[in-house]
């Protein structure tokens, strides 16, 4: 699992990553949003969306190659889904592109704009989530009015997604120094079945010693968290900066496309 | 399966993300009152039980080198009542998209209702409505595998609509819609036995943290697992054949033919009103028109000045872009060189 | 002044019907420090846990002169703060800010306290400028410090501890024993490891299958090499 190198770069410090989160997290929303509403047929365009990610990446200095590892590996779905666009979708056009000229499918403008969006809107996210520290996103998004019951749920998970995957990790370690051939799909069905029930038992006393910790420190049923964020000056500056970035790109390339 | 941004349009994003929201913050609000401060760990550590219990793959029968895994909504659901499992799921996928980037943002919306809402619900619903008059072994496998089959089948039937209605994908809806039924049938088989042989385990040793206690001895019997396979393979063979046969051929959902194509207009007016308003719904609120490409068709001429125009924009866009983003790189290493460097 | 903790003829069997207490009697004062020694399985978790108001038995439990009932749980839970044996039992918020903050909070303390508290506790076991970190990411040594922490900004009166010394490395080991010394608090310390309990305790509890076989100083009962064989304990070598 590669969790600890997301966190790891969160908690560098860098003038991104000293931003306000709920800033981070609406100015990723309002772009996404912005990207995914570009044409489906022309990826030219996205390159200079390209860059604000990618100046967010840079200065939160977060390497590029870290970037673009993460988003191949969560491409699969996207990919496939994006190649059948050419399979589909087989109208002749002409593509002009500077000075050269091709013909090509339409399907193809069609996948590369899909994978053009991934990409970008994947950079967005990579963005945000390396530079920000999940604590601060989670109580960012509490002030944005998310439900406290959700918040506290997300909370825990992100607390013990790696305890708990370790101890899958070491589960998984022991069936396989033990697996010496493949022994057909019941019995596989069984051990599989035995080893999630000994990963679930170990949970649940895990949520009892947890609870058992919860009530030892006085908790009595109402959640109270004091929270640190602060809205700032650089704050604002970013968010007018992004604006206009969004702004001024809208108005360059719209009547370009009419 | 995680629906990714880039195959929804805006408005369909918007229109999930609101129900999403909406349902969770209903959810949210009326478990709050039922649920005590012990199950808040539960909950917790049951949503990361569920994240890890992804990680263990099981080698399908029959077909080598593929592989699947458990989802969890309904065995949750069992466990937590649907609410809270609900919530539960609901957090794993927001976790899922926001740590691990699987699912874009704005595809959280689509994500929480495919693989959260309505599998939770629609699976409690269905495993009770067989197991709530007489409660036996028998009762509990047959409940748990069909809530599993359709609660999957259900939640992988809303990515094609989903898509179908942003347009973004030139695959037409009846493919798509096949293809993933048929690949969810397996996994939610397999899920379906897999949450069987789970509850058993737990009825065993701890059987006080289910929801409704589990009756008797929950053992995977050969015989209700062969009854349960029967059962749902006529009923799938039969619903898959009405299927294809009620979709006329070529029901071609495809959006980037624009209306100057003679055949478009009867296609879609003759079918669903609903899509013809969606359409122009989102040609006239989203940011962005739709780009309007002469598509040639053999023997026309193309209007090569909007071509070449729009060819010229894309690539001082991308060469742009490049030389910008060059610029911004070089200017921050130059930057940091001078700076001391930190730890 | 009433004793920090008095236990009489307490008793609790496991809802399987197995005996996990059997007649447990005694009393520990303000300001001592108590090893609870005992083989696997003696039942030392357990007691400490009926200590802190967990465990449903038969027989008076007073924790600085309040019995244990409904009633009067939320002002013991201030007075007596338990440490689990897993520190990651013991930490479940996202930040060790959130975790430390959890039991001042709980007490209805304002937000600058808190703060102040927090600081405070985390200045003492040594983790000053690590506030801001997750859990997952300390080592085992800062887990079962910032464990303590949690408990330091309560500022209870009794701390009860659960093998703290599981896992650590001597050099971490060492530094829990200045930490846990230089406290003001009276502790419960529940271990199988005969050196710790020699470098901290003054008294001593011995445990055995539920009973209650030995108690009184320290020294006296870990260098009585016959008993501590007998309950599948040894003598520390610090007192050989």
């Amino acid at each position: 699992m590669h969790h600890a190198y997301i966190d790891k770069f969160a908690y560098q410090d860098s003038p991104v990553h000293r931003l306000d989160s709920r800033v981070k997290f609406i100015v990723v929303l309002v772009f996404t949003a912005v990207v995914i509403s570009l044409p489906r047929t022309s990826p030219g365009i996205l390159a200079w969306y390209a860059v604000g990610p990618f100046t967010i990446l840079v200065l939160g200095r977060i390497p590029l190659r870290f970037a673009f590892k993460h988003i191949l590996m969560v491409s699969p779905f996207v990919l496939v889904l994006a190649l059948s666009c050419p399979l589909y979708d087989k109208t002749p056009v002409t593509v002009a592109f500077g000075p050269f000229f091709w013909q090509t499918l339409l399907g193809w403008m069609r996948c590369f704009t899909i994978l053009g969006k991934f990409i970008v809107t994947m950079l967005a996210l990579i963005a945000l989530v390396s530079t920000t520290r999940f604590s601060d996103l989670l109580t960012g998004l509490q002030k944005l009015g998310l439900p406290k019951l959700l918040i506290i749920q997300l909370g825990f998970l992100y607390r013990y997604i790696f305890v708990i995957i370790d101890r899958a990790h070491h589960i998984l370690r022991a069936r396989a120094g033990r697996k010496l051939r493949n022994l057909g799909f019941k019995v596989e069905l069984k051990t599989t079945a035995a080893m999630l029930g000994s990963l679930l038992i170990r949970s649940l006393d895990t949520a009892e010693h947890i609870n058992i910790a919860m009530q030892a420190r006085g908790f009595n049923g109402s959640w109270r968290t004091i929270s640190k964020l602060q809205i700032r000056c650089t704050d604002y500056i970013f968010a007018i900066v992004a604006a206009s970035f969004l702004l001024a790109l809208h108005f360059f390339v719209r009547p370009v496309l009419q | 399966m995680h629906m990714a941004n880039e195959l929804l349009s805006v408005p369909v994003a918007a229109g999930t993300l609101a129900i999403a929201v909406a349902g969770l913050g209903f959810v949210c609000r009326r478990v709050r009152q039922i649920i005590t401060s012990d199950k808040l760990a539960l909950m917790g550590i049951l949503g990361a039980f569920v994240f890890a219990a992804q990680m263990v793959n099981i080698q399908l029968p029959a077909m080598p080198g593929t592989s699947c895994h458990m989802v969890g909504a309904v065995l949750l659901a069992i466990i937590l009542g649907p609410h809270a499992g609900a919530i539960v799921i609901s957090s794993v996928v927001i976790i899922q998209c926001l740590i691990f980037q699987d699912g874009g943002l704005l595809a959280l919306g689509c994500n929480i209702i495919n693989m959260a809402l309505v599998p939770s619900y629609l699976g409690y619903f269905l495993y009770k409505s067989v197991t709530a008059p007489v409660f036996s072994s028998l009762r509990v496998h047959i409940g748990a595998m069909l809530a599993c089959v359709i609660a999957i089948e259900a939640g992988a039937i809303l990515v094609p609509i989903e898509a179908a209605l942003s347009g973004v994908l030139a695959v037409p809806f009846s493919t798509f819609l096949i293809t993933m039924i048929g690949v969810h049938f397996l996994v939610g088989l397999v899920e379906g036995l897999i949450t069987v042989a789970v509850l058993g385990y737990l009825q065993q040793l701890r059987p006080d943290v289910v929801v409704d206690f589990l009756p008797g001895k929950v053992r995977l019997s050969r015989k209700a697992v062969l009854i349960t396979l029967v059962v749902f393979t006529i009923v799938i063979a039969a619903g898959l054949s009405l299927l294809a046969s009620g979709m006329p051929d070529g029901l071609e959902w495809s959006y980037a033919e624009r209306p100057d194509q003679p055949d478009f207009e009867s296609i879609v007016s003759s079918d669903d009103s609903t899509i013809v308003a969606i359409d122009d719904f989102q040609s006239k609120y989203s940011l962005m028109p739709d780009y309007s490409i002469r598509t040639s068709r053999l023997g026309e001429a193309i209007e090569q000045e909007v071509e070449t125009s729009a060819g010229w924009t894309s690539f001082a866009g991308v060469v742009g872009s490049a030389v910008t983003m060059a610029f911004i790189w070089l200017t921050a290493r130059i930057l940091r060189k001078k700076q001391p460097t930190e730890a | 002044m009433s004793k920090a903790i008095e236990i009489e003829d307490f008793s609790y069997k496991y809802p399987d019907g197995t005996v996990a207490l059997s007649n447990i009697t005694l009393s520990v004062e303000h300001g001592q420090r108590v090893a609870l020694m005992g083989p696997n399985g003696a039942g030392k978790s357990t007691l400490l846990l009926a200590m802190a108001g967990f465990v449903k038995g038969t027989g008076k439990v007073l924790i600085d002169g309040l019995q244990i009932n409904r009633k009067n749980l939320k002002k013991i839970r201030t007075s007596l703060v338990s440490c689990l044996e897993n520190p990651d039992d013991q930490l479940f918020m996202p930040t060790l800010f959130d975790d430390v903050a959890f039991g001042p909070i709980n007490m209805g303390l304002e937000a600058e306290q808190v703060k102040i508290r927090v600081a405070n506790a985390l200045q003492t076991v040594g983790l000053a400028d690590m506030a801001d970190k997750a859990p997952h990411h300390l080592s085992a040594g800062q887990k079962r410090a910032a464990a303590i922490a949690t408990i330091l900004s309560m500022a209870p009166r009794i701390i009860t501890l659960d093998e703290p010394d599981g896992n650590l490395d001597p050099r971490n080991r060492n530094n829990l024993i200045k930490l846990l010394g230089a406290l003001p608090q009276t502790l419960i310390i529940a271990t199988c490891n005969m050196n710790f309990a020699a470098s901290l305790a003054d008294m001593a509890i011995l445990l055995d299958k539920g009973r209650i076989i030995a108690g009184g100083g320290a020294k006296k009962i870990m260098s009585d090499s016959k008993l501590m064989a007998t309950h599948g304990l040894e003598v520390p070598s610090k007192i050989k």
